[in-house]
C-alpha cells in the first residue's frame, strides 16, 4: 500500500496530463468543426466571426480517458470514476443532441434530470460507496438524509449543468469561472480530506477546462456548445456528491445562481437565449456592450454588470472573474469551517 | 486584472458575503430546529411523511433566500432604473 502523500501526487500528476490532452483535442474539433460547418456567430463582436462550435468537447473526452487511465493504474474508486465518467458521458450527449436538434428549453432540465441516475444507481447497489448521505454543513455539524438525499441527486445534477450552460454568454466566461470554482474546491479538498480519487477529479477538471479556455479567452477561436457547458456543469455536480463539497460547491456557484435565478424569475420560464424577443444586452457602435432597456429583458448577470456603465466584453470577463474568485474565496472558508 | 469594474465587482461582495452567511444561518436553523423533529403519524409512511416534511422547510427556506437575494441585488443595482419607470 502507498502512503496517501504518495497517492495524492500521482493523482495530481496524472490531472495534469488533462492540460495538453484537451488543449490538442480542443485544436482537433476546432478544424473538424470548422470544416463540417459546425460554427457559431459571436454576437458580441462587431464583425461578427463565425466561430467553431461544440469545441468544448474535449472537455468530457479528456475527463472519461483520463477516468479510464486513473482506473486501470490502479490509482481510483473504480465506481466512483464510473459514477463520474457516465455523469459527464450522459450530459455531453444530451448537449450534443441539443446542439445539433435544438431542442426547447424545457427539455435540457427534464434530460440532465436523467444524468443523475447513475449515481443513485450505483449507489443503491454499493450502499456507501458512491455517495454518502450524510450532509456535512460548515458550524453545525452534520445531517444524514436517507431518503431526501439520493432523491436530489438528479436534481442537482440538473440544476448544476443548466446553471453552468446559461452563464457562458461571453468569451471564456464558462471555462474560466469552472477553472477558479474547481482550482478552489481542490484547495479545499487537498487542506482538508485529501482523498486521491476527489484530488484526481477536480485537478482533472481544473486542467481539462484550462486546456480549452486557452482556444475559449478572449476573443474566442473556439465555442464550447451545449456539449461543453452541460458536461462541465454535470461535472462539478457529480464531483459535490461524490468528494461530498456539496455546500462549498453551492457557494463556489454563486454567480451561476444569481445568473439563473434572475433569468427565471424574469422570463418565468425554462427557454433558450436564442428564443427572448427581448435580450439582456446590446452590442453598440463602438464594440462596447450596454444593459438592454428593455423592461421584458432577464435580469442577466452580465446585465446587472453593466447597469449605467457599458463596457468591453473584455472588462466584463474580468469582472466576472473577480465575481468568481470572490466565490471560490468564500467557499473555500466553508470547507475550511467544515473542517 | 485590466478593466475591472470595481464598483460592480465591491456591491456583488457585499451580495455574496450576506448571501453566504444568511446560508449559514438558514443551516443552523435546519441543522438545530428541523432536523431534531420527529413527526410520525402513520408508522409504515412515517419517515417518509417526516422527511417530506422536513424537505418543504428547507425549501421555505431557499425560497425566502432566494427572495432576499433578489431584493438585495435590485437594491443596489437596479433602484434607479425601477424608480425612473414608475408611473407619475
Amino acid at each position: 500500500m502507498l502512503p496517501s502523500g504518495w497517492d495524492v501526487t500521482t493523482a495530481v500528476l496524472l490531472a495534469i496530463v488533462a492540460f495538453p490532452v484537451s488543449l490538442v483535442l480542443t485544436r482537433f474539433f476546432m478544424r473538424v468543426n470548422a470544416r463540417s460547418g459546425i460554427v457559431g456567430i459571436d454576437v458580441h463582436k462587431v464583425s461578427k466571426p463565425l466561430i467553431p462550435e461544440m469545441c468544448g468537447v474535449s472537455i468530457p473526452f479528456t475527463l472519461i480517458l483520463l477516468s479510464a487511465v486513473y482506473v486501470l493504474i490502479g490509482g481510483g474508486n473504480s465506481l466512483m470514476m464510473l459514477a463520474f465518467s457516465l455523469v459527464v458521458g450522459s450530459a455531453a450527449v444530451v448537449g450534443a443532441l441539443d446542439d445539433r436538434l435544438k431542442m426547447r428549453g424545457i427539455y435540457k432540465p427534464l434530460l440532465t434530470l436523467l444524468c443523475g441516475l447513475p449515481i443513485v444507481a450505483l449507489g443503491l447497489l454499493y450502499p456507501n460507496q458512491v455517495y454518502n448521505p450524510t450532509l456535512q454543513v460548515p458550524i453545525f455539524g452534520v445531517f444524514h438524509l436517507p431518503v431526501i438525499y439520493p432523491l436530489a441527486i438528479p436534481v442537482a445534477i440538473s440544476v448544476t449543468s443548466n446553471t453552468t450552460n446559461m452563464l457562458d454568454p461571453l468569451n471564456g466566461t464558462m471555462a474560466g469561472g469552472v477553472s477558479i470554482v474547481s482550482a478552489a474546491l481542490l484547495i479545499g479538498v487537498l487542506i482538508t480530506n485529501p482523498a486521491p480519487s476527489s484530488v484526481f477529479l477536480y485537478s482533472g477538471l481544473l486542467f481539462a477546462a484550462l486546456g480549452f479556455f486557452y482556444f475559449n479567452r478572449y476573443p474566442s477561436r473556439a465555442f464550447a456548445g451545449n456539449v461543453g457547458q452541460l458536461s462541465v456543469g454535470a461535472a462539478l455536480g457529480a464531483l459535490a456528491i461524490l468528494s461530498r463539497t456539496e455546500i462549498a460547491s453551492i457557494v463556489a456557484m454563486f454567480p451561476n445562481i444569481q445568473n439563473s435565478f434572475f433569468f427565471l424569475s424574469k422570463i418565468k420560464r425554462f427557454t433558450e437565449h436564442r428564443a427572448l424577443t427581448a435580450k439582456p444586452t446590446k452590442l453598440l457602435d463602438d464594440g462596447r456592450l450596454a444593459s438592454s432597456s428593455d423592461p421584458k429583458a432577464p435580469l442577466t448577470l452580465v446585465r446587472t454588470l453593466l447597469v449605467g456603465q457599458p463596457a468591453k466584453e473584455s472588462e466584463i470577463v474580468s469582472t466576472i472573474f473577480g465575481l468568481y474568485l470572490i466565490s471560490a474565496a468564500l467557499a473555500l472558508i466553508t470547507m475550511i469551517l467544515m473542517g | 486584472m485590466k478593466g475591472l469594474n470595481q464598483r460592480a465587482v465591491a456591491l456583488q461582495l457585499m451580495v455574496f458575503v450576506s448571501q453566504w452567511g444568511l446560508m449559514i444561518v438558514g443551516f443552523g436553523i435546519l441543522a438545530l430546529l428541523v432536523a431534531p423533529l420527529r413527526i410520525q403519524f402513520d408508522p409504515s409512511l412515517g419517515r417518509y411523511f417526516d422527511a417530506a416534511v422536513k424537505a418543504m422547510i428547507a425549501l421555505v427556506l431557499s425560497i425566502s433566500w432566494l427572495f432576499i437575494w433578489d431584493r438585495q441585488v435590485r437594491l443596489y443595482f437596479y433602484r434607479k432604473r425601477e424608480e425612473a419607470a414608475k408611473p407619475v
